[in-house]
This record gives structure tokens, sequence and C-alpha cells, in this order.
């Protein structure tokens, strides 16, 4: 159960129940609330970041049902009865997935604010059609805005991780 | 028993960097990452027009929103004081009249209400119901800048300025007489910085204490202004910042918006929390103002400078005094006997303009390396010869030695990589592939120094070491950086080195701009090393049954985690463990204080960083596309103590700086002044698609004037010249000149070899 709070004043709030890194959280939420916000600010799962709210950074990509979502999208009632995967239950630092540990590897991030996101396209980019050249990974990344502007670390990354690719070294 | 093997100095090493666990699993925590019982979430209200006067403010319908705790405005946000600059580093803020202080309304986005609610979702419906009526004026946000009458001494956010400069000779005469002329103006647009991480603050009182989440690029400066606004002594307030979603500037000094948040916090009692949004980020946290600089250029037949004026004008704020100062290099970067440096200020009804990364210099060297690739073309000289013939022997404008430049070493490593001297120079005679290749180069240079810095440093008696310093981690790898010097300094492995910073509450560091806080903080960690060893060899000789036991401190020495007799050599050493559990200590500690090298009266040599990049363009005639296809870039900024981290910087540098040349412009409307492509599909910045190979050489040159170690900074230096070298290549491969960044479909399309 999080610690999810009901408003005074009569602000109506309603019940959802999420699924969450394998988790169920049953939540009192505002029914405008976003499924990024929920998880930000109701189950403080803040790994994933706020970058624009408009689905136009990628900062705060989640996984819902296996597949890479702009969670600032997505209305968090009516996510009920899905999987979602936050970057906190891909790993963690004692038992990090192999894409976070070629991330650190690779110098693929500088600030750290958009990685989560970076991290959970590129996890989801590798059951995706992606070519296997550079050109292909870059193009699904770009949905991912880095302003720190560490692409190629990332390219480097992802490619080092894919198993089709035979972990190719730049 | 053989001395342990003297471990290999953790100093030039590739290091991952050691937050890097915490940032991939999203544990690491920025300032909105944070949560504290009964936190209230406020939303501004922003103007919606550029100029004018806010005639009524109806809050009416927002308060009575069930959830809404309060909607702030002129009449009950209590008092907020102004702040004033101070000594160094203390009361800078580019926007310096506080949040609601009168009615007038100076640029569009201006906050002029703040709904605060139990939730973030009310807090936004509430703050959209907020009714303004204005007494509404044309806003002036025209993009062709005209001087403003000003004075010849103008104020800046650092000061009194003279606008004239730089002078040497007589530059107007010797361009009139020059054999060849150059007189072109370029335009840099009004860019905007789009940190991905929002800024917000997140501010609680106890009392008449307040402390501050807020991600900031320097925490003390913050402190300072927020204690003269609040009234308070700087011990009362204390602002955390322990991961910061990058900034470039747009981070350095306080925004209206944390001052906001501080203030609802005091009135209402509780936590508040106020994030703003990403078109919050265009309108009110800073952006590089818009640049127009006439350069000319006289030179003899065979390329020599005989004459150079750089004369600028930059946009600004309706009431503040921020500097462009494009000027910055320009003095010294060349060598010519007559030079002339002069600027001017346009005021428009925008936000102030703030640093943002490389202030001045980048779109300084975007005009001055364009006017010396448009000499090269005039003389059909190669470029990069053309450089080498005006490369000064010395600092000419303070009339100093360089502490250590090696841009001449720049171009040969540069040119050699990117395979230079193939290049043939007519427009569109290089092809590949079906494209008209198009070559380009610029030089660059970054100003180098130490801002005031100071280090706490700990040896633990369970063998950790732990080193503290107030400075900030901006994604600059500061992190790391401070755990290889306490490791360099210690012998203890960088596993075993905790590092604080982000907190007002330890011993003062120094802000993260400028590219100053790596060369600012190794004289302090090594003087802190020095006390902390003076520390540890006291417990060596005072600690009964210790084997240094009656020698004198003096004596001894410390090396790769050990205490040793320096006549007994390092193989009978103690690990400082053992010490100093024999002595039943738990740590010993030292602190050690570096000055800044703007407070040395005399210096007597100029330092700065250097650097150049080459670049390739492929141009696409049939579907008017161009791309940047290839860059190589050498660095000359002293020594690199993290490579891994410092490729990783100039690689970001120019990946901005292809958004910088093709993509970046905030562009306003004129009717209302308000910046229209505000948000991150309309304000187009470089995505992993737009970026070639980026081939990255550090000269690794130490400069020991800057520190002990000989390293400069990198965070600034990769940005500037880009985007000269960019247009050049442009050129090379379109015939057209493109004088106005960012260059567009519309400048290529009237390109000879469309036909």
């Amino acid at each position: 159960m999080s610690d999810s709070r009901e408003s005074k004043d009569g602000v109506e709030m309603m019940p959802v129940t999420l699924r969450v890194n394998g988790r169920n959280f049953d939540v009192q939420i505002d029914s405008r609330t976003s499924l990024l916000d929920c998880l930000r600010e109701t189950l403080q799962l803040t790994g994933s970041k706020k970058g624009c709210d408009h689905g136009q950074c990628g900062a705060c990509t989640v996984h819902i049902n296996g597949r890479r979502v702009n969670s600032c999208l997505c209305l968090a009632a009516r996510h009920e009865g899905d999987e979602i995967t936050t970057i906190e239950g891909l790993g963690q630092p004692e038992d990090l997935h192999p894409m976070q540990t070629a991330f650190v590897a690779c110098d693929a991030y500088q600030c750290g604010y958009c990685t989560s996101g970076q991290i959970m396209s590129a996890v989801a980019l590798l059951k995706e059609p992606c070519g296997a050249d550079d050109a292909s990974v870059k193009e699904l990344m770009s949905g991912n805005i880095c302003r720190c502007g560490a692409y190629p670390n990332i390219v480097e990354a992802i490619q080092s991780v894919r198993p089709k690719n035979g972990g190719k070294k730049k | 028993m053989p001395a342990k093997k003297k471990s290999k100095s953790p100093l030039g090493i590739k290091t991952p960097r050691v937050d890097g666990p915490l940032k991939v699993s999203g544990l690491a925590q920025y300032a909105s990452d944070f949560h504290f019982p009964g936190t209230l979430y406020a939303v501004p209200v922003e103007a919606t027009i550029a100029n004018g006067r806010l005639a009524k403010l109806d809050t009416a319908a927002a308060e009575k929103m069930p959830g809404v705790r309060a909607v702030f405005h002129r009449q009950n946000i209590g008092k907020i004081f102004r702040a004033v600059k101070g000594e160094g580093m203390e009361g800078i803020i580019d926007e310096r009249r506080p949040p609601f202080d009168d009615d007038v309304i100076r640029y569009y986005g201006q906050y002029i209400a703040l709904a605060v609610a139990d939730t973030f979702e009310t807090a936004k419906a509430a703050a959209g119901v907020v009714r303004a009526t204005y007494r509404q004026k044309k806003p002036n946000v025209a993009t062709d800048l005209q001087a403003d009458d000003d004075p010849a001494k103008v104020n800046t956010s650092f000061g009194p300025m003279a606008r004239l400069e730089s002078e040497r000779g007589n530059a107007k005469s010797a361009f009139t007489k020059a054999a060849v002329k150059i007189d072109h103006t370029y335009v840099t647009p009004l860019v905007t910085h789009n940190p991905i991480e929002l800024q917000g603050a997140t501010a609680m009182w106890d009392g008449d204490r307040v402390t501050i989440y807020e991600e900031s690029q320097g925490i003390f400066n913050m402190r300072s202004v927020l204690a003269q606004m609040f009234g308070l002594p700087k011990e009362n307030v204390r602002i955390i910042t322990k991961f910061v979603g990058s900034g470039f500037g747009s981070k350095l000094w306080p925004w209206t918006h944390c001052i906001l948040a501080v203030a609802a916090a005091r009135e209402l009692g509780a936590p508040v929390k106020l994030v703003i949004s990403r078109k919050m980020m265009f309108q009110t946290v800073g952006h590089r103002p818009r640049t127009q600089q006439r350069v000319r250029l006289g030179a003899t037949k065979t390329g020599k400078l005989v004459s150079l004026q750089h004369d600028y004008v930059y946009s600004k704020s309706i009431l503040d005094d921020y500097q462009e100062d494009c000027g910055e290099a320009t003095a010294f970067h060349y060598s010519v006997p007559n030079l002339r440096v002069e600027f001017g200020r346009a005021k428009r009804h925008t936000g102030s303009p703030t640093p943002m990364r490389g202030p001045g210099a980048v779109p300084g060297f975007y005009a001055t390396e364009s006017a010396l690739n448009e000499l090269a073309a005039a003389l059909e000289l190669d470029p990069v010869k053309l450089r080498i013939l005006n490369e000064p022997k010395k600092d000419e404008s303070l009339d100093q030695p360089f502490s250590s430049r090696h841009l001449l070493k720049c171009f040969a490593v540069g040119a050699k990589r990117f395979g230079w001297a193939k290049r043939k120079p007519a427009v569109g005679a290089m092809k590949r592939d079906g494209l008209v290749l198009g070559w380009g180069m610029a030089g660059c240079a970054w100003t180098a120094g130490r801002f005031p810095a100071e280090v706490n440093l700990r040896l633990r008696d369970d063998g950790t070491v732990r080193v503290a310093c107030g400075t900030q981690d901006i994604g600059t790898g500061t992190y790391t950086i401070l755990a290889q010097l306490a490791a360099e300094k210690t012998g203890v492995p960088l596993d075993k080195v905790e590092v604080a910073l982000g907190d007002t509450s330890l011993p003062e560091g120094p802000v993260s701009g400028g590219s100053m806080v790596t060369g600012s903080l190794i004289p302090a960690v090594y003087s802190a090393a020095e006390k902390m060893c003076e520390a540890l060899f006291k417990i060596a000789v005072n600690t009964p049954g210790s084997p240094f036991e009656k020698q004198k401190p003096d004596q001894l020495s410390f090396s790769d985690g050990r205490v040793f007799a320096k006549k007994g050599g390092p193989a009978k050493g103690v690990p400082f463990r053992d010490l100093l559990s024999r002595a039943n200590v738990h740590y010993v500690a030292g602190s050690g204080k570096a000055g800044g090298t703007s407070s040395e009266e005399n210096p007597k040599v100029s330092m700065n960083s250097y650097g150049c990049h080459f670049v390739e363009v492929t141009w696409q005639p049939a579907i008017a596309q161009l791309r940047v296809s290839r860059v190589v870039t050498v660095i000359d900024a002293g020594r690199i103590i993290n490579p891994l981290a410092g490729r990783n910087q100039i690689e970001g540098a120019v990946v901005m700086g292809i958004g910088m040349a093709l993509l970046e412009e905030t562009e306003y409307d004129p009717r209302n002044g308000a910046p229209i492509n505000s948000n991150l599909a309309d304000y187009m910045v470089a995505v992993n698609a737009d970026v070639p190979p980026i081939d990255v050489t550090f000269l690794d040159y130490p400069d020991k004037a800057v520190n002990e170690l000989g390293a400069r900074g990198i965070g600034e230096i990769g940005l500037a010249g880009i985007a000269a070298a960019i247009t050049d290549a442009t050129y090379h491969a379109t015939g057209v000149r493109v004088r106005e960044l960012p260059i567009k479909i519309e400048d290529l399309l009237t390109s000879s070899i469309l036909r």
C-alpha cells in the first residue's frame, strides 16, 4: 500500500490498483493523474523523470506489458491490470540489468536525468525489429533526447548488449 | 615482508562514474525526487502579454476549487526583499526584481500568481482558472538588433563595464588601408538551454530556518540570494542539490520560481513543491540572447591580419543587465596590431538572458572564425594556413605570455586525423556516393582559471575515505573527479571513497560554471590532504604502542594509504586504519582552501584552453538535404583527469554545436511576445540520429599555472567554433554562405548546386 493521501474539501479521488515492478499498489488518485505523476508523486518511484510532460523527450519511458511507452501521456487510472515496469524494477545497483551495466561502462550519460528513459527504451529495443547497424539503433533511440549529447556512448552501450551483434565494440 | 607495490594512480585513467550505478537504476535523487509529509504543490500563473500592466486578477474560481490551499499574488505573498550583488559569487541573480514586485509586465510568461493545492492536478487546474485582465502595449521582440543609446560604461551582472571592451593601435585606419578586406555581420539566434530536468524547488521552513531542494549550479550563491530576499542570516538557509539534470548555465543563478516556492512555504507553514513546465523553461529561466556581430578584417595579400574590428549587439531584458561577452576571446586569440572590440545592447520584452554554455565566446567565435574562413576564401588560402600565419606569440591584449597554448598542434593533429590534406577547395569539388561533400574547420578557446574552493578530507578507521565539498555535479563528473583526487592522495581505491557534495552545510565549493570546478578543486584537495597528514602524523607519534611512538611528525610520510618513517621507507609502513584503530579515533580530517585566480592581483600569464574542429557535411542537392557526417575535434585543455567523461563532454558539446548550427532557435510571436516554439517538438535539439561519428583527441599538456596537476576545464570549449566549422563546410558543399544561424533549408535552396 502506498502512502496515497485523500484531499480535504471533497476532492474526488478514485481507487486504482496498479501493478508496478511485480507488486500491486492500491492507490487513491485524482482521475486526471498521469501515470508518470502517479509513479513519481504517489508511489514515490522517482526513477522515471518528467522532462516535458508532452511525450516529446522520452525521459518518462516505462514498459507497459513489455512495450515502451511515454508514461506522461498515459492516465494512471487506465492502466489497471497492466504490467508496468519502471527503471527501479529493471535492476538495482547490486543486481543491474546488462543494459544498466553497459551504460555505466560506456559512460552513456552525463547528468543522468534522461538515463532511465534511455535505458527503458534501449531494453525495449532489444525485442523490436531493429537493424544491426548503428544507424538503425540511432533511429530507434531518437525519441529519447539527451541534451548532454551522450548519444555516441548510448549507441555503443546498446550495441555492446545486443546479442545478434555479437557484442560489437566500437 | 616486501612492500606492497604502489598502486597505479587513478588520475588520467578512463574511470566510469562512481555515481553511475545510482544514475542507471533511478536511485540518484534530483531536486524534485524528494518527498516530505504534507507537501503541497504549486503551479504558477503566467502573464499572457509581454508588455503592459496587470489591471485585474480574478482568483475567486481558483480559490473555491476543492483542494486549493491558497492563490498567491502581489497582495498576499508577503515581504520579499531585493537582493544586491555582494563580493565574489554572492548575491548574483539575473532577474533581480522580486516576483510579484509590481503590476508591470515586461515579458511573456512573467509570473503573476501562484496556485497551491494538495495535489499537482488540483494546483494546475486552479492556476488555469485564474483570470487576468491587462492594459496591453505592443511588445518589442524584434529580431533586428540596433544598439540602444547607452553610455560608454554600462552595468552588467558582474559590475560596470566599458562598452569599448578592448582597443589597440588604430583599427579603423588600418582597415581602410588594408589590401584585403572582409566586412560581414553574423547573427546567432536567441536559444534556450533546455536541460531535460525541469527546474523546480521544494522549500520547507522550520521556524526562521528554511531548507530548499533545488537543482542549482551554484548553491552558495543561491543561499546568499535567498538569505537576502527573505531577510535571514545565511546560516539559516540551506540548499541541497545532490544531482542536477544538467544546466548549461540556466541553473547558475536562482530564478523567480524558487523565490515563490520559498515564499509560499513560509505563508502556508508546509513544504511546497514547485516544478515549472517545459513551456516556462522558455520564459523564466534564461536563454542565450540573440547576437548581431559585425566583423571587419583587414589583411595583407599574403594573409597577415592588420586590423580586426568586432562590433556586436545582443538582446537583453527590459530591467536587467546580463552581458553576453562575445568579444571575450577576440582580443587575445589572433595576432593583430590594430584591434577594436565594442558592444551595444538592445532591450527586448523577453525574460532575462543568462549565461549559456560558453557564454560570449560561443557566439563570438562563430562570428570571428566565420570571418577568418571568409578571408581565407578571399585570399584563396587554406584556412588552417591562415590561422597559422596569425597565431600570436603572446596574449597581445594583456601583453602577457600564454601559460600553455598548443593551438598549432591542435590544427596539425586535427588536420591529420581528418585527412585535410586531401581537401579540394573549390565549391562542390568533392563527392562521395552521389553526395557533395563539404569540409570546414574553425578554432576555439575558452578562458581558464580557478574559483575559491574549500575541501574536507577524512580518513576513517574502517579504511575508507570521505571527501566533501559544497560544489555540484551537473553531469560533468565532479563526484568521480573528487573520488579520483581523494584516491590519489590517500591510496584508497575508488570504491572506498565516499563523496559528499551539493549541500551548503559542506565547506564552500565553486559554482559549476566557467569550466572551472576541476581546476579549482585540485589545489583544495591537495591542501586538505596535507592538513590531514599533519593530523594523522600527530596521532602516529602520540599513540602509545604505535610503531612511530616518540618519533617526530616531520620524520613521517604518507603514501598509498600507509604511514611510514622517511628513513625506513614505505616498506615498513603501517596502514592508516591500523593507526586510527589503535588510537581509538574514528576519523582524522583535514580542510584545505585554495584561492581563485580572479583575486590574484597581477596574474603573469594568460590562461585559456584551445582547440579546433574539422567538419564534413554531405549535401544531397536533389532533396536539399544537408547532414553533418563526420567531426574531428582536438582540445588542448591541460591535463585530463578522467578521459572517459572528458571525451563524453566534448562529444556532447559538438552535439549541441550541431543543434546550434542547424536546428536551434527560440522564435517570438511579434503580436504577443510569446516564445511560440516553447516545447521540445517545435524547438529542435539534436537527437541521436542527427549525430555523426565524432573523433575527439586531447593533447594533454599539463598547465601548471592553473594548478599542480595542470588541469584546465573542458565543459564549454567544445561548443566554441563548431558552428563556424559547419557553416564553412556548408559553403564548401553548397556555395551558400549562411551568416545567420541556424542554417535553414530556405537558405540552401539558393545553392547553385541545386541546378
